[in-house]
């Protein structure tokens, strides 16, 4: 058998009976994902009860109720008196309430109508929200009443660049850049790492394997490995989540290949870097976890902040992970990603070489 | 000759590990490195292994030259270490095909070579065992067979018996002539003189990186080793008896015990043993000590081959 197919062999056969490397670069990926996708990916409409004490009872002041009542994100719970309502707000049951004194409709025409809402500040959000809405709807009476009209109008309008996507197909594609991290970068640390520190690199570096050929094999076999955990948590993504997503394989190929590259590329380095081989392998974990946030794999960039995304662009798997939604969110096409492409594979080129360097200071110091 | 070394030298900072190593290992012998730990055996082994780098000197193995022919070197050498370099989570089969895969050897080969390993190694039965479910000695035996896989001309073994009991020596150094009577040239480092007696052709005696003596270990333990001694015990109340009736004899005794060191060892001991009868002395013990190697490394350096000095 040819050495770098039989390195390869022997470290994926390895890969598929060490129990406890299949949990890190499959199992716990998809564990994440599910984990993320249960926490974030729920399409829950917003809703806050709100106590209203109507103590004009005029026209106007029902008018107002109702159209509160119709806005869909407030459910209303009528009080007569505004100590009972209170009572309720202080025990939390609703989340806020909302006065119309006795002299409200009579003081409309006058511009000097005052209602009155008190909001559990709490949770901020929801006190702007629910404050908002109100004001909003008030104002909105008042120019329905009285034919206010505002200064200048804006008609604003919204408009959707990319397909309307839920967390879902948002977390999907940066999920699968996770291997590139966990299966590429840490099974190639661990790959030499454990052949050191099982004494068995000796074995290796006194057959007639040249070096090189060795590093081939081993990057083979974390190649194949990535593959599989891509493979794996894709099926399971499709299976449980079903995200709306474009799976161009033939352009996502390439970014998975040149990701993994530049994730076992920096295995090997870390390899090399460890004075000891624990060291170096738990160098390698902490890496991946450290640069899992600033690669948008959770997130996309742009919701980062200015400095992480900063940083995010000096590691190649941000421009993978880009890539990968672009491909699957945005349909991105051949000629959209040529910039990623080159990113990528000058960045595997240099980083392999560097590796390559670095392994051989490394076996002539020993 | 297969292995010609030649005033090879390597150091580690201030210390000298090898100094101006010479010697040749004849094709198809047992060549021994014996010494204490520190005296550079496996600095040495390394260094004809391609695994360490030397700093003066140079080597030729089966006619390749050490540094400008590494890969060719380790391809005619068939390395087992002291440790057990077997991969765990595989088998036997998946262990000796991974290390077969190093040396490029085909299926067909392979599958021969499995077989004569099989045969001279006794592996067969547990082929298809993981590595890790091995008892100690299954290991070792299965890490020689990954060792010689590839059918090297010359198997070099560091400190193959390090840790065995008696009866695993034993079988280990059975295997071990084995090879020899495959014709392989074996180049063994121990620092147990029964090893090195019981197994070498010749033996390089080593000390603080160098070579003190080589020769076969008859010859060394005749020229260097100095004579037998005829080691006399009798009974306590007897010690004073025997010593007086054998003041003819230059002898050192302790206790009951004597010794008395003799050019011709039967023949003294025959006449001793005469002498005590005719005077009603009864031995409980009486033998010929042939000297040992360990006797030759303590005349060549003054230490034992466990390291400490002789008092």
């Amino acid at each position: 058998m040819n050495s770098i197919i039989g390195i390869a062999v022997k470290d994926i056969k390895t890969f598929f009976r060490e129990k406890g490397t299949i949990f890190w670069t499959i199992a716990f990926p998809v564990l994440i994902l599910l984990l993320f996708t249960a926490i974030f990916g729920r399409e829950i409409p917003f809703n806050a009860t709100i106590g209203v004490v109507d103590n004009d009872k005029t026209a106007s002041s029902i008018g107002i109720v109702s159209g509160l009542n119709a806005t869909g994100f407030l459910t209303l719970r009528n009080y007569t008196n505004v100590t009972e309502a209170f009572e309720d707000l202080n025990a939390t049951n609703i989340r806020a309430v909302f006065i119309i004194p006795s002299n409200f409709e009579q003081s409309l025409p006058y511009r000097n109508a005052t209602a009155f809402l008190t909001v559990d500040g709490t949770n901020p959000d929801v006190a702007r929200i629910v404050e908002d809405g109100i004001r909003t709807l008030l104002l909105g009476y008042y120019k329905y009443a009285f034919n206010y009209t505002d200064p200048v109008t804006l008609n604003a309008e919204k408009t959707t660049i990319t397909k309307n996507i839920g967390y879902k197909e948002n977390i999907v594609p940066g999920m699968l850049t996770y291997p590139l991290l966990f299966s590429s970068m840490v099974v190639a640390t661990g790959a030499i790492v454990f052949e050191r520190e099982k004494g068995t690199l000796k074995k290796i570096r006194a057959s007639p394997i040249h070096p090189i050929n060795m590093l081939i094999g081993k990057t083979l076999a974390a190649l194949f490995q990535t593959a599989i955990a891509i493979i794996i948590m894709s099926a399971l993504a499709v299976v449980l989540l079903g995200p709306k997503l474009n799976w161009n394989v033939p352009l996502l190929v390439p970014i998975f290949f040149l990701g993994s590259m530049n994730g076992i590329a920096l295995g090997l380095i870390i390899s090399c870097i460890g004075r000891a081989p624990q060291e170096a392998s738990n160098a390698a974990t902490t890496i991946a976890i450290v640069l899992q946030f600033f690669t948008g794999m959770y997130f996309p960039v742009e919701y980062l902040p200015d400095y992480m995304q900063q940083i995010g662009r000096i590691i190649p798997m941000t421009y993978a992970a880009q890539a990968i939604r672009d491909i699957m969110v945005r349909d991105a096409t051949a000629a959209a990603l040529l910039w990623p492409i080159a990113t990528l594979t000058i960045t595997a080129v240099i980083l392999y070489v560097i590796g390559i360097l670095l392994y051989k200071r490394w076996v002539e110091k020993e | 000759m297969i292995i010609e070394v030649e005033e090879l030298s390597k150091s580690y900072g201030e210390i000298k590990a090898l100094d101006g190593v010479s010697f040749t290992v004849e094709e198809g012998e047992i060549f021994g490195l014996l010494g204490p730990n520190g005296a550079g055996k496996t600095t040495l082994i390394e260094i004809l292994c391609g695994l360490r780098r030397l700093d003066k000197g140079g080597a030729t193995v089966q006619g390749y030259d050490l540094i400008k022919d590494t890969y060719k070197v380790r391809g005619v050498i068939g390395f087992c270490p002291q440790e057990t370099l077997l991969y765990d989570l595989l088998t036997v089969r998946e262990n000796l095909a991974f290390s077969a895969s190093l040396y490029s050897l085909s299926s067909k080969k392979f599958k021969e070579r499995l077989e004569s390993s099989s045969k001279v190694l006794g592996i067969g039965e547990f082929l298809n065992r993981k590595a890790q479910h091995l008892s100690g000695g299954m290991k070792r035996r299965a890490n020689l067979a990954a060792s010689i896989v590839h059918d090297p001309a010359i198997v070099i073994l560091d400190e193959p018996t390090v840790g065995f009991d008696p009866n695993m020596k034993r079988e280990f150094w059975h295997f071990i002539r084995e090879l020899k009577k495959e014709e392989k040239t074996v180049l063994l480092s121990t620092h147990d003189m029964y090893e090195a007696d019981e197994l070498c052709d010749r033996v390089a005696i080593m000390h603080k990186g160098k070579i003190a003596a080589l020769d076969k270990p008859t010859v060394l333990k005749e020229k260097i080793g100095g004579q037998a001694t005829v080691h006399i015990r009798v009974r306590s109340d007897q010690a004073q008896k025997t010593r007086a009736l054998l003041k003819e004899y230059h002898f050192v005794a302790k206790d009951k015990e004597i010794n008395i060191p003799a050019k011709d060892a039967w023949q003294t001991m025959h006449e001793i043993s005469n002498k005590l009868i005719s005077h009603g002395i009864f031995t409980e013990k009486i033998e010929i000590v042939e000297p040992t190697l360990e006797d030759v490394f303590i005349k060549l350096t003054g230490s034992r081959l466990t390291g400490s000095e002789v008092s």
